[in-house]
């Protein structure tokens, strides 16, 4: 570990850093959330820190933006020793957070959100005219590209993310750190914010990247120290590390970004999708328009695409949330299951891992083995006249807490909302699986989980398919597509535009698929193995 | 460390029911002070009453019947505030079952309303000269319950068909069953039923016909009351919903729906006929309690014309709030309220405080129950910080405090947010 080692590409030895916390310890009960944790930020560096979920990058944040006070440990800036007693400390000192979940006012616009809390004003009149100036200004200086004018909830995330950046500058901040920044964007704006950050940085602005998406740490960042357990274990130069010595420092052992599989053996039929259309509650045209496709058991078919193509609306038609125009038809083993209940399908071999958990997946005040029953409290093994069977229902939770490895508080009775994302995620692909499945349709399953989880979760439904099941995958991650699935098919503007082989084909090549560049003219029921 | 709490406190609150019934007390508590204040800035401004007499005021209001004098007078007290929580626990477990299925049943008043139609047209219609009174009662009361669950049904239908927000249907069916029942009793009145109609109210003796709820012997022992054994019907009603709601497949559906209908729908839940079973059940209970209002044998049914809707149907929203939305603490806040109810009539029987007096500070304790879900919420957020003022174990956690780690840390997010 090259610990504190000096870049020659950057100031000489000895100069100050912009922020360096110094031995910072932060105990909650029963836990050190941060123990002795040194982070030396650079004037103009790009920092990352990677950590799995609760390791600690959180509260240390917490710490340098004065929500927490540490138990013991400094803070300095330009190597003068402060104090950050609140946020609004931390803002006179230059310190500016994009949070992961961003703090806009929907309603207002670009420039009064920029200008919220330090409105220019003459006796209480607003004259934004100079602020104006000033955000056009900043906005072509970092080519962030953000009309002032617009509503803040007409215009995309990442527009509105670009807002929260210029928040940042027009506060003077010198200091930058974004939080989770690209989880809730689409592969390209990911790439505009890349480039954004490159020129804040060249500006002379210091940046400190909270992440555990190690390839975007790879790309962007200067140094990288990395958290795990509360502890500190390194920093790194990144232009002389790997991607596996990162996840080997965050995970504490070696992990596999290839998935283990072996060769596909498709058997019969499971899925088949004829001419499927579903309306868009957005616009006139179809969101999904006549998709064909098949998925055979035995293979996982990934459906890859730009957020917003209409997979999220060809799941819900597929899985019964929402009803699909006439003349589509859906089968599951050869049986049409159109105009069935969602209720119907779930008990004729359908399972579901959906793509919000927190909205479909979980009841969040319900308790984890209340969640684990979710589609099965009315069979015979769980309920008896219409009476639940708590004591069942306790040892099946307890059965699948302990195959699937989900940790929580108080184990079953643990109420949902109170688990982490990566556990409550685990919950679901518990129950989801152990159910007796002929089709796993699967949408974003690793969404917000670290490298070990991924891996956990690439390997369950893996197994799934080893066990006969067909799996239709939805993914906007390129390396899960390529990763997972025996067979891609690319989805834009609503149409399946091509199906590629992951052994022979690229990510630049599906990359072209993705954005409407390339198509294939598949014949009539394309996609058919 | 700030904050510390007695570790056995904590333990306390860790207990969801404790919480609730903790923050019970707290509202009520701070009702009674705020209307103890009440009390004393009356006794400032009134000359002729004085500042001690705001304290036995708020004194007789606590002791609800007790404070009535006599042995024989707290009993008669006693046997009517029993009778009258009837009703009341009935709205109240109306209120919280749509509660725990998300929905507000505002209407519990109409539903009221049209179950002691129901209930007074059957009982005083059929004569029992032929057929048994108590299968009359039992009639009436099927009747009144019924017509409760078709009132409660409407609103159900047009949020769950048609996505109408449950309040405003409920609030418009509420002065449609004022009106209905008003045109019905008038124009069945005189020759029918035989309700009186004055200038201000509707009037009847609901026993003219020997229909009348059992007492078996309980109108002996709070002589002169008008004590019957609806309330334990009651009590067996609100214990057989705790079983529905907690024991259930049909209970962890309406709850399911009521939390997170996305998610109930993902499940393959019919959320529709959730959403209208619960509302027709809720007014079935309302109706209920009407119905055994007035099927009493003694009891006047009295209502104040198609101008006003009965009482009994909003304050079962506080009783279900003060409550928790748990049926078996329906029980309690309601005779709690109507043991309050009693002591206000003391209060303006016995001291020089008039009879406005004590409405107002009835109001101002069921004002403040309403805040029982904010002090339940601040119960939990000091349980959380007793936690953390828990001695802290060493820097070296031992392996098995890993998954607690994701918790606090997602904690510490939860809070940054």
């Amino acid at each position: 570990m090259n610990h504190d080692s000096s870049d020659p590409r950057r100031e000489g030895e000895g100069a100050p850093y912009a922020i360096e916390m110094r031995n910072i310890t932060k105990v909650f009960p029963g836990i050190v959330a941060n123990d002795n944790i040194t982070l030396q930020l650079r004037r103009g560096e790009i920092h990352a820190l990677l950590g799995e979920n609760g390791a600690g990058k959180s509260t240390l944040m917490s710490v340098l933006f004065g929500l927490y006070q540490p138990e013991s440990g400094e803070i300095y800036k330009d190597g003068v020793r402060v104090t950050i007693q609140n946020p609004n400390d931390a803002n006179a000192l230059g310190i500016g957070m994009v949070h992961q979940h961003f703090k806009l006012v929907d309603v207002f616009t670009v420039l009064d959100n920029i200008i919220l809390g330090v409105e220019p004003n003459t006796l209480g009149f607003l004259r934004k005219k100079a602020a104006r100036e000033k955000v056009l200004r900043l906005s072509e200086t970092y080519g962030l590209n953000v009309d002032p004018d617009a509503l803040v909830e007409d215009i995309t995330v990442g527009m509105q993310q670009r807002t929260e950046i210029l928040k940042m500058l027009y506060r003077d901040n010198e200091i930058l750190i974004f939080d989770e920044p690209t989880a809730a964007l689409t592969p390209q704006e990911i790439g505009e914010l890349m480039q954004i950050i490159k020129g804040l940085a060249a500006e002379g602005k210091s940046i400190l990247f909270i992440s555990h998406k190690l390839n975007e740490i790879m790309e962007i960042a200067d140094r990288c120290t990395v958290l795990r357990k509360g502890r500190y274990i390194g920093t790194v130069n990144i232009c002389e590390t790997t991607k596996e010595e990162l996840s080997n420092m965050m995970v504490g052992r070696d992990v596999k970004f290839s998935v283990d599989k072996s060769v596909p053996k498709p058997g019969k039929t499971v899925l088949e999708v004829r001419d499927l259309s579903v309306k868009s509650r957005l616009h006139k045209k179809n969101a999904v328009s006549n998709v064909s496709l098949t998925v055979r058991a035995g293979e996982i078919v990934c459906i890859a695409g730009i957020d917003g193509n209409g997979q999220s609306e060809f799941v819900s038609a597929l899985t019964g949330l929402e009803k699909p125009e006439p003349g589509s038809r859906i089968l599951i083993d050869g049986e049409d299951v159109t105009k069935k209940s969602i209720r119907y399908r779930n008990t004729h071999g359908l399972s579901h891992i959906p793509e919000d958990r927190h909205k479909h997946g979980l009841i969040l005040d319900y308790t984890l083995e209340q969640n684990i029953v979710l589609q099965r409290y009315f069979e015979e093994e769980f309920q008896h006249g219409g009476f639940i069977r708590f004591d069942r229902v306790r040892d099946y939770s307890e059965m699948l807490i302990e195959k699937f490895d989900v940790r929580s508080g108080q184990g079953p009775a643990t109420i949902a909302r109170s688990m982490s994302g990566g556990n409550q995620q685990k919950a679901i692909i518990a129950r989801e699986l152990d159910r007796y499945h002929s089709l796993l349709v699967a949408v974003q399953p690793t969404r917000g989980l670290d490298v070990g989880a991924i891996e956990f979760v690439h390997r369950e439904i893996v197994a799934s398919r080893d066990a006969g099941a067909a799996v239709l995958l939805v993914s906007l991650e390129l390396d899960e597509v390529m990763n997972l699935s025996d067979r891609i098919l690319v989805m834009y503007e609503g149409e399946i535009t091509g199906e590629l082989d992951p052994h022979t084909t690229t990510v630049q090549e599906i990359g072209l698929y993705m954005a409407g560049a390339r198509r294939q003219n598949p014949e009539k029921g394309g996609g058919a193995a | 460390m700030k904050n510390s709490v007695p570790p056995s406190q904590a333990g306390v609150l860790k207990n969801a029911s404790a919480r609730s019934i903790l923050a019970a007390l707290i509202c009520i508590l701070g009702g009674l002070v705020v209307g103890f204040l009440v009390l004393l800035l009356l006794t400032v401004f009134a000359e002729d009453i004085s500042v001690a007499e705001a304290f036995s005021g708020i004194v007789i209001v606590l002791g609800g019947p007790f404070s009535g004098g006599s042995a024989q007078d707290i009993l008669f007290q006693m046997g009517n505030m029993l009778f009258q929580s009837t009703p009341l626990i009935l709205t109240g477990l109306s209120v919280a079952l749509a509660f725990n299925t998300g929905l507000f049943n505002i209407g519990a008043a109409g539903q009221y309303l049209m179950g002691a139609m129901g209930a007074l047209l059957v009982s005083l219609s059929i004569p029992t000269t032929v057929v048994p009174a108590a299968i009359v009662w039992i009639l009436a009361l099927l009747a009144g319950t019924l017509l409760g669950v078709l009132w409660g049904a409407i609103p159900g239908f047009f949020k769950a068909r048609f996505s109408v927000n449950e309040v405003i249907v409920c609030i418009m069916t509420n002065w449609i069953a004022a009106n209905i029942v008003s045109w019905v009793f008038k124009s069945t009145g005189d020759r029918f039923i035989n309700v009186a109609e004055t200038k201000v109210n509707f009037i009847r003796k609901t026993a003219s016909n020997g229909v009348a709820t059992a007492t078996l012997g309980l109108d002996k022992l709070f002589a002169g009351s008008y004590m019957d054994i609806s309330l334990f019907i009651a009590i067996l009603i609100a214990v057989v919903l705790y079983v529905i709601l907690n024991r259930t497949t049909f209970g962890y559906e309406l709850k399911a729906c009521g939390y997170n209908k996305f998610a109930s729908r993902y499940a393959g839940m019919n959320e529709q006929r959730n959403i209208i079973l619960s509302m027709a059940l809720a007014g079935g209970l309302a109706a209920c309690g009407a119905a055994f209002w007035c099927l009493n044998g003694a009891q006047d049914f009295k209502w104040d014309t198609y101008l006003t809707l009965p009482a009994d149907g909003f304050n079962g929203i506080p009783v279900a709030l003060l409550a928790s939305n748990n049926p078996i603490g329906v029980i309690f806040s309601a005779i709690f309220l109507k043991h309050i109810t009693v002591g206000g009539s003391n209060l303006a029987a016995q001291t020089s405080f008039n009879e406005y007096v004590s409405p107002l500070i009835i109001a101002v304790i069921i004002y403040f129950s309403s805040f029982s879900k904010l002090i339940k919420d601040l119960l939990l957020r000091r349980m959380t910080k007793a936690q953390h003022a828990t001695p802290a174990q060493p820097a070296d956690p031992p392996p098995a405090a890993g998954p607690d780690k994701g918790a606090a840390d997602e904690d510490a997010k939860t809070k940054e947010e």
